[in-house]
């Protein structure tokens, strides 16, 4: 909502001035949003009247004026504009004067004549950008006026940032009434007195009864004779501008100048347009269009109202007239129509016609259903003052208008809700300057009061609105910061979860810098890294991305990640580690409504981390190595720790086939670690090797709690074993089997090292075992050492093939 | 007897002395204290004296041995720790190379500022939820009290995606946090206290909104608890996070759908380069009855306040940081400034 100061202050002026004045606003909730003066500071300029032109004696294109600029002798000045005419009112810059961009008027020869001064174009004032000529003023302005009086120019521009409750401050006459409600200050109305009818013309208007949930109420006259070309009178005109508004002509002017002032819109309609001299209100029937005035023609659903000419539709019922009946300068016979919709009937449709217009935000809000005739009247004796011309009589159609039903306000539910005590007088005083008719009865928990809602006001319906309008009024500055008590209930995450900020730190600790993506990502991504619409169903599409390369939700972290290596590769760090905590989205039937899900969408928390480059930092005392595989792997074991993963190995879409494994933990799938394929290192122009991992959340997120083992007092024995096997053999498969027949004493089996070369046959390999064999009562002997190992060396042979390496 | 003692001991001495290092030290030792040592020799004449003054001779003859012996070990320990002065100073290294191996990654800012905000709310006893991104439109509008057509739905421009929810209504990307208001109330009693940090996005993207931005959603339901309270409350908190009690609080009336009394909440720094400017940086207010009727509560019992916040704009002002599309670029010379 925009407006000039002025304009507000022509029907309530209180004691306060421009900065204070918004203040009030923005703490009353209308916050002000801007705030500026209406022209840029000048000085020295008056009204001037140009008494003589003569040509300049010296130059073709200038001429040399004598103007009356309200001092004792007329002035002399040099003029080039070429609209300069004797008797032409104009804004004069008189020697000393200042103007917008630092120019000083002085005295000045001017191709040897003297020039006393300087006419001005209007953008040599930073009104406007017209530099076409000299401002052509008003013939009525008197010479020496001040300029910048004569037209109110040290006046500022409001913007008021409105909430959607406040529908009655969508016009001056309501933010008028809520100054004077925070002030005190009384209101000046603009007179809305009846015109009578000079003429007997009237429009009949039929109304659906179908469509009393449509229109609550039609009020119209015609006017006759008015003539659509009269000038819209300058103060109209600043208004408007003031108000962010373009003047279009005198009929359209008044009907916006009403609105804004009133908050009622109206829509005049030219008379001899409406085809067969009747009109129609009903609901809009399917298949039906609308030819509207901004040259659109609409289809129509059937929860659209419309005005019709009797058969088919003409106008968008609170949204916008219809584009034959629009009043154009040739207009010379009017019906002017002033509604009442319902907010409902209005609500949303021109969102989903992609357009607002002001008449449907307002109806959508709520317009006062008391006022459809004196903002008839009002917009009446103006067209008849501008125009001219004869109304006729006004008919008023009421069908259903919204009931005012009481509302109550318990002064105890009151204090408790907002946390101070406001007593009977406070809370009257405040229903009172709100204009709101009210009574108040003793109950037994304290003061009842009973509010009809004024009819302006679509957002008092329940006993919160009151209270909220009680502690509004008297100003939230004055609400106390009370910490509140509490009952003291422990409480913290159970030991067997870990917290997502003890993983981030873990990774933080691992040299891993946490990145934030977008949940809506590339297609491309999705097809690349999760084989999106090939092997896996297609991703979630969004129905109104603002981009294409956002356009689906992503089922994997790892588009994200490689696309920020990408931004930082490019941006000459040669090493990147960054690791994502968030949501992945897909499609799933068994997913069902629950307290923490949507049906049919599966959005787990995952973990993902990427690391590119080498593994450390280029540092002095280590020798670089490109990061791989088991790198990336010893940082996923230690964030799993102290559970225990397995690694499969498995093909990937996004990975090298030959180096990527499924995660298992505790036989259940939980991610995928592996490195980057270079398919996609090469389109991705990623210049080193790029491993990544990405995992379920709730894998890491729960861990064991710990139950202490004895620790044998006795030392350990430790044998190192190295068996030569098929070189495919996965090294796990081997503990596997260890573990599951483990020999007496042995406590541990790790592999150390894995060779394949000189020495070794080809197709086979070595891998070195460490084995741990401990006794918690005695120190073991050789003899049961020795049998031990023969039976690990068995199970090895029998199992695997595996021959002891000496 | 007395001054050849006296002459060996001064011998030795000097000697002991001028010995560089220990197996000349050692030579020198057997020069008087070996088996033909000068004091050896002199100890061997002990036998042809006469008892009464073997007993005199042997007591000098030992005592000058124990200051030889007393030397010796002197010395041997002095040549000892010259030697490890000398290797020590061969080991020095240069203290101020880096140290090796990996460097120290870090969290996310904003993350940084989520994880402070819980732990401020933690320490009052406030839970953590967590819920879905995409979400139905009863729970992101309708159980807010926004129904459809509603002008407030026009607030904020929401993403669709493509399917819908079990009520056949276009499902959504949430708008804000408080869709987790009414899932975490609705499978709590009260007192109900918690926070609800995440992602949230809207139909915007320019110099100061990002489509995909984090909010935190706070809500404490209980008999008692009123806007008064939710001053207290907030005050104390952004008190707490900007570690400052300088620092002014404002509430000013607003209008949301799912609050009423509504309040936007500004505040200014007393120090900095912001100093005395409010900012905005939370919508809050009592939780509407309508609310409250949806988490499954009888409003006449239970009445509390929410709020929510931008977790970006507290990371801004936390840290003087000025351009929003630095937490989603993910660049390392941003994120290497916030190191855990």
């Amino acid at each position: 909502m925009q407006f000039s100061e002025s304009w507000l202050r022509s029907f309530v002026d209180p004691a306060l001035d421009s900065e204070a004045l918004a203040h009030l606003l923005t703490m009353s909730g209308l916050e002000v949003e801007e705030r500026e003066p209406v022209a840029p500071p000048f000085t020295g300029v008056v009204v001037a009247k140009v008494l003589a032109v003569v040509p300049h004696p010296n130059a073709d294109r200038l001429r040399l004026c004598t103007v009356d600029a309200g001092g004792a002798a007329p002035l002399s000045i040099v003029c080039g504009a070429p609209n300069v005419r004797e008797g032409m009112v104009v804004p004069c810059a008189t020697v000393g004067a200042s103007l917008p961009g630092g120019l000083k008027i002085k005295r000045a020869a001017v191709r040897n004549v003297d020039s006393e001064g300087m006419l001005c174009s209007a953008r040599e004032l930073g009104l406007s950008e017209d530099a076409a000529g000299l401002m052509d003023l008003p013939a009525v302005l008197v010479p020496g006026t001040p300029f910048r009086e004569a037209f109110d120019l040290d006046d500022m521009k409001l913007v008021i940032k409105l909430t959607p409750n406040r529908a009655d401050c969508l016009s001056l006459h309501g933010l008028a009434r809520e100054v004077s409600a925070l002030t005190g200050c009384a209101v000046t109305l603009p007179s809305c007195a009846p015109v009578p009818a000079a003429i007997e013309d009237r429009l009949p208007v039929s109304i659906d009864p179908a469509a009393h949930d449509l229109c609550g109420r039609f009020s119209g006259r015609v006017i006759r004779g008015a003539d659509a070309r009269a000038a819209t009178p300058d103060w109209i005109k600043q208004r408007l501008e003031r108000a962010g508004q373009r003047p279009i002509s005198a009929l359209v002017d008044i009907s916006n100048y009403v609105m804004l002032e009133l908050g009622q819109p109206s829509h005049v309609f030219d008379l001899d347009r409406i085809r067969n001299g009747r009109l129609g209100v009903r609901w809009a029937r399917t298949g039906e269009k609308a030819a509207l005035l901004n040259d659109a023609t609409i289809d129509l659903a059937p929860d659209f109202g419309v005005i019709t000419d009797g058969d088919e539709p003409e106008a968008i019922a609170g949204i916008m007239g219809g584009g034959r009946t629009a009043v154009s300068l040739d207009t010379r016979n009017v019906y002017v129509e002033s509604a009442f919709w319902w907010p409902a009937a209005i609500a949303g449709r021109a969102r989903r016609l992609n357009f607002t217009t002001e008449a449907a935000h307002r109806f959508e809000r709520g317009v006062d259903f008391s006022r459809t005739v004196d903002c008839l009247e009002r917009i009446t004796s103006l067209i008849l003052a501008v125009c001219g011309g004869a109304a006729g009589p006004i008919d008023d159609q009421v069908l259903a208008l919204p009931a005012r039903a009481p509302v109550r306000l318990r002064a105890a539910r009151c204090n408790r809700v907002i946390g101070m005590a406001f007593d009977r007088e406070s809370i009257g005083r405040t229903f009172d300057r709100l204009g709101f008719q009210w009574t108040a009865t003793a109950g037994s928990d304290g003061d009842v009061f009973t509010v009809i809602p004024p009819a302006f006001r679509f957002d008092l319906a329940i006993e919160e609105d009151l209270i909220e309008e009680v502690v509004r009024i008297h100003g939230y500055d004055d609400l106390p910061a009370i910490p509140p008590a509490s009952v003291a209930w422990m409480r913290v995450l159970p030991e067997t979860r870990r917290s997502a900020d003890a993983v981030r730190a873990a990774l933080a600790g691992r040299d891993y810098f946490e990145a934030l993506n977008f949940g809506f990502v590339d297609p491309r991504w999705e097809a690349d890294f999760a084989a999106a619409g090939t092997d896996a169903p297609a991703p979630i599409a969004l129905v109104n991305p603002i981009a294409s390369q956002l356009a689906v939700m992503r089922s994997t972290l790892i588009g994200g990640l490689i696309a920020n290596v990408q931004h930082n590769v490019n941006r000459r760090q040669p090493r990147v580690r960054l690791f994502e905590l968030g949501r992945v989205f897909r499609r799933d039937p068994a997913v069902a409504d629950g307290p923490l899900s949507v049906a049919g969408i599966d959005q787990p928390m995952r973990l993902a981390a990427i690391a590119h480059g080498d593994v450390d930092p280029e540092q002095w005392g280590v020798k670089p190595r490109p990061v791989d595989f088991y790198d990336i792997k010893a940082d996923l074991e230690a964030i799993l720790a102290p559970r225990v993963a397995r690694f499969e190995q498995a093909p990937h879409p996004a990975l090298h086939p030959g180096r990527s494994a499924r995660v298992i933990l505790d036989g259940q799938a939980i991610g995928w670690i592996g490195e980057l394929h270079p398919r996609w290192q090469q389109r991705y122009e990623l210049p080193a090797a790029t491993a990544v991992f990405e995992i379920d959340w709730m894998a890491v997120a729960s861990r064991a709690l710990p139950s202490a083992a004895e620790v044998s007092k006795f030392p350990p024995v430790r044998r190192d074993l190295a068996f030569v096997v098929e070189r495919d053999m996965p090294a796990r498969a081997l503990v596997d089997s260890v573990m599951a027949d483990l020999p007496p004493f042995v406590e541990g089996f790790e592999v150390f090292d894995s060779y394949a070369g000189a020495g070794i046959e080809s197709g086979k390999k070595s891998l070195a075992f460490r084995v741990l064999l401990q006794d918690t009562r005695k120190t073991l002997t050789d003899v049961e050492v020795d049998s031990s190992i023969a039976r690990l060396v068995e199970i090895i042979a029998t199992r695997h093939d595996g021959r002891l390496r000496q | 007897m007395q001054v050849e003692l006296d002459r060996i001991v001064s011998e030795a001495l000097a000697s002991f002395a001028q010995a560089g290092d220990s197996p000349r030290l050692e030579q020198d030792k057997a020069r008087f204290l070996g088996k033909t040592g000068s004091l050896t020799e002199l100890l061997k004449t002990l036998g042809k004296l006469e008892p009464s003054a073997r007993k005199e001779a042997g007591a000098a003859i030992n005592a000058a041995k124990s200051l030889i012996e007393g030397a010796l070990d002197a010395r041997r320990q002095a040549i000892a720790d010259e030697a490890l002065q000398k290797r020590l100073a061969q080991e020095t290294i240069d203290v101020s190379l880096p140290g090796r191996g990996r460097g120290q990654g870090g969290i996310h800012p904003v993350v940084r500022t989520q994880q402070r905000v819980e732990a401020i709310f933690r320490s009052i006893g406030f839970d953590i939820a967590d819920g879905p991104e995409i979400e139905t439109d009863w729970y992101n509008f309708t159980a807010l009290n926004n129904p459809e057509n509603h002008p407030a739905r026009s607030m904020q421009d929401t993403f669709y995606i493509d399917g819908c929810d079990s009520d056949g209504k276009p499902l959504l990307l949430r708008t804000h946090t408080s869709p987790m208001q009414v899932r975490h109330a609705r499978t709590h009693r009260p007192p109900i206290k918690v926070i609800a940090p995440g992602r949230t996005y809207r139909v915007d993207s320019d110099a100061t909104h990002s489509p995909m931005f984090n909010q935190v959603e706070g809500l404490w339901i209980d008999e008692d608890i009123s806007f008064a309270h939710l001053k207290g409350v907030y005050t104390n908190f952004l008190q707490t996070f900007f570690e400052t009690d300088e620092l002014k609080v404002r509430f000013r009336p607003s209008y949301f759908p799912f609050t009423e009394p509504s309040a936007e909440v500004d505040m200014a720094f007393d120090s900095g380069p912001l100093k005395g400017r409010w900012l905005e940086i939370s919508g809050a207010g009592q939780v509407h009855p309508a609310v409250i009727r949806n988490f499954g509560l009888d409003p006449e019992r239970y009445i509390g306040f929410a709020f929510g916040s931008g977790l970006e704009r507290l990371t801004m002002l936390r840290y003087g940081i000025g351009d929003l599309r630095l937490f989603f670029e993910n660049d390392l010379r941003f994120l290497q400034q916030f190191q855990y």
